[in-house]
């Protein structure tokens, strides 16, 4: 342990730190508003160690500066991969925090401990994207998983209650699943280092039989039976509506954009450092193809019959999560000549462009259902007469996640399709598309009660300066991106330069 | 070789031994002494009654706890647990701190901060007090 | 002798046991000892390697140090978990999850 790895998880500790500050500064203030201003400000102090880690990176013209504590084995590294998802997720942290300033009045007494498990859970994503050996993958997965259990059941009512246990029970049999492939894996190479395991792989595929071994075979599908958990893909989709609709609704948006952003970042890690080699490389596509096609189409058709917005948002956020996985199915050793990074750049270009159609859609439903007291669709009736602009926000959002331009939500789209179409696997592109038109039923359903029915009270619907702000910033992101989504597509690209190298 | 390593379970073998036959030979013989009239056999309601420590017997066997004593149980537990970091650092503190210096002491006081975090937390909420 | 097929039979019998538990079990606290069951498992499969296989030294400690994590980690879950269910029995007076259906299991 030397001073520069303090440096190097200088972000994670601030973000661990600002947690427990928040913890401490609630013991002692009675004016409990204070707490939210703390937290925003204090998500200063992460970001900014990020920025100045991305300088660093660019000065040194270093692909990677890693952390190995002292002990010769790379744990942690510091890349521009990582440093994506450290933006991502600490502005999503961020605008989560504004979104519920309002919503956190029903907790009564207990402010800071919900700002402090988020943070908490924040630090644990972090730590999740930079982390390159697979005891620490585990240790940052439960850091992640715990608090969100925790805030899941953070209501005190049957419904969180209930949320909460299903989350953590199916995360707890899913880590056990994750784990005893990771056994495996270690047994059969000997380390848990990522890039270890490849090396040692190199010897030890035999090239007949699928994954190259039958150990393998099994440790790689428990590995993603374990993450296919976290990222709510079929057929471990199970959790994701249940606790979608009984958790808080700034928790359900926090679930539905860090959760995932981290799920897939390690994805990316563990199949592209460890699992690269092209045996193996073009087995694992195939499985997450075929997930990814069963995903968006169990997604998409369950979503159609939902009444409750929360509930029609997980069923959407597991379609999302096959539209993702096209992207980890797109691996280059299916064709020869593809562009090696067009999967993965996909993969991220989509995660921040869902992250930010799905908080501007969970902030404008934040803010309504909050002043209504109801989850139901229904009861959005005539929204558009008495919330004109959160109405345009909500309605606007779900035009980005059914994927019609302009917004960033089809850019995402056609980039992550286009990945598909380039690596042979035309099929998969198709089935995303007849899907994409298939959810603009159930998503313009909810534009059309805003908009076309009449409303069931005159009264209009206000929000606080916060919520607004949180609102206006997600409602940017998702037009500007939509029409100029250049940068985000190469810093996408430049993030993961790393893993294909 | 092999026969010392067999020899262990032997010795196991006898003391499972030894431990089933002195209760079974002793439940024998009241049951032999009873057949051949030397035992008295005269039941009665306090003799048959269940034994708690020479008290009389309060309730049945279900008996439901407080609550409480859950919440202190899992409080309990969680700074328990953390205890078992302790003794790989503790071990390997003299090599560690040869190459590391004040960085291994440093670690440890972070981590027990975070615990004493922890339980101030805990302190202050009431979770500590039986009222 | 005790091989290191001997404890890797012993884990998935223990894991198998574990799974079996999870889904066939009604009430929630046993479904939590089940859990514990599968990550035990592993911790045997985890140690039995370190033991047996012909690792250098420094791969050795991985799965000995892994096993110190899942223990704690085991521990915190378990202990959120009863919180949770000590709420819910609060609220709804069963801990049975075929009775926890206010949303669709």
């Amino acid at each position: 342990m030397t001073t520069h790895d303090i440096y190097l998880l200088s972000p994670e500790i601030s973000m661990a730190g600002l947690a427990i500050l928040l913890i401490l500064v609630d013991l002692v203030v009675s004016r409990k508003s204070i707490l939210t201003i703390v937290a925003v400000l204090g998500l200063a102090v992460p970001l900014a160690l990020s920025i100045v880690l991305w300088f660093d990176l660019t000065d040194q013209a270093a692909t990677q500066m890693k952390a190995d504590f002292g002990t010769e084995i790379v744990t942690f590294v510091v890349d521009k991969f990582s440093l994506f998802f450290k933006f991502l997720l600490v502005g999503a942290t961020a605008l989560v925090i504004l979104a519920s300033s309002e919503y956190v009045s029903k907790f009564k007494n207990f402010h800071g401990e919900f700002f402090a498990l988020i943070l908490f859970a924040t630090s644990g994503m972090m730590l999740l994207a930079s982390t390159v050996e697979l005891i620490t993958i585990y240790v940052s997965l439960e850091l992640t998983a715990l608090p969100i259990a925790a805030l899941a059941a953070f209501m005190r009512d049957s419904r969180s209650s209930e949320a909460g246990l299903k989350f953590l029970i199916l995360s707890a049999i899913s880590s056990a699943v994750l784990l005893y492939g990771m056994v495996i894996i270690y047994g059969f190479t000997g380390t848990t280092v990522l890039a270890d395991i490849a090396t040692q792989l190199g010897g030890l595929l035999d090239g007949e039989s699928a994954f190259g071994g039958n150990a393998l075979l099994f440790g790689v599908i428990l590995v993603i039976a374990g993450f296919g958990f976290k990222i709510s893909s079929v057929p471990f989709q199970m959790w994701a509506p249940d606790v979608y609709e009984g958790s808080p609704t700034p928790v359900t948006a926090f679930l539905s954009v860090a959760s995932k952003a981290a799920g897939f970042a390690v994805i990316l890690r563990v199949f592209y450092i460890a699992f690269s080699a092209e045996i193996l490389s073009v087995d694992w596509s195939a499985v997450f193809a075929v997930l990814a096609a069963v995903s968006m189409t169990f997604g998409n058709l369950v979503a159609i019959r939902q009444n409750n917005i929360k509930r029609m948002l997980g069923y959407s956020t597991i379609a999302h999560a096959g539209y993702l996985m096209v992207g980890l199915a797109a691996v280059a050793s299916r064709t020869p000549d593809a562009d090696a990074i067009i999967g993965p750049s996909g993969v991220l270009f989509y995660l921040s462009g869902y992250a930010i159609t799905n908080l501007a859609a969970f902030s404008a439903v934040i803010a309504i259902s909050n002043r209504i007291n109801s989850d139901l669709i229904d009861s959005f009736a005539g929204m558009a007469r008495r919330a004109p602009f959160l109405a345009g926000v909500l309605g606007f959002s779900m035009i980005s996640l059914i994927g019609v331009p302009p917004t960033v939500g089809f850019m995402s789209k056609i980039y992550i399709f286009g990945a598909a179409v380039d690596t042979n696997l035309e099929w998969l592109a198709v089935t995303g598309m007849v899907n994409s038109v298939i959810s603009a039923y159930y998503y313009l359903r909810v534009v059309k009660v805003m908009y076309l029915r009449e409303p069931i009270d005159d009264a209009p619907v206000g929000s606080a300066l916060p919520m607004k702000l949180a609102v206006m910033v997600t409602m940017a992101g998702t037009a500007f991106f939509g029409i100029y989504p250049t940068p985000l597509i190469n810093l996408a690209r430049s993030a993961v330069d790393v893993l294909v190298s | 070789m092999l026969d010392d390593y067999f020899r262990q379970y032997a010795l196991l073998a006898i003391f499972a031994a030894f431990a089933v036959a002195v209760p079974t030979g002793m439940l024998l013989m009241s049951w032999m002494l009873s057949i051949m009239k030397i035992r008295p056999q005269k039941p009665s309601l306090i003799k048959q009654a269940i034994y708690e420590c020479g008290f009389e017997t309060l309730s049945g066997r279900w008996s439901q706890f407080n609550f409480r004593f859950y919440a202190f149980a899992l409080i309990f537990v969680v700074f328990d647990v953390e205890v078992v970091f302790l003794f790989p650092w503790a071990a390997s503190f003299g090599v560690m701190s040869a190459t590391f210096g004040a960085f291994v002491l440093l670690e440890m006081v972070v981590f027990v901060g975070i615990l004493v975090v922890g339980w101030l937390y805990a302190w202050r909420k009431g979770a500590l007090e039986w009222s | 002798m005790i091989e290191l097929a001997h404890l890797q039979i012993l884990s998935a019998g223990l894991f198998a046991i574990g799974t079996y538990g999870v889904l066939a079990r009604r009430s929630a606290v046993l479904i939590l000892m089940s859990i514990e069951l599968m990550l035990n498992a592993v911790n045997i499969n985890l140690v039995g390697y370190a033991a047996f296989v012909d690792f250098d030294e420094a791969t050795r400690s991985f799965g000995q140090v892994l096993v110190i994590f899942v223990i704690t980690i085991a521990a915190a879950e378990l202990a959120l978990a009863i919180a949770i269910i000590l709420r819910l029995y609060r609220n709804r007076s069963t801990v049975n999850v075929d009775e926890i259906d206010l949303m669709k299991w």
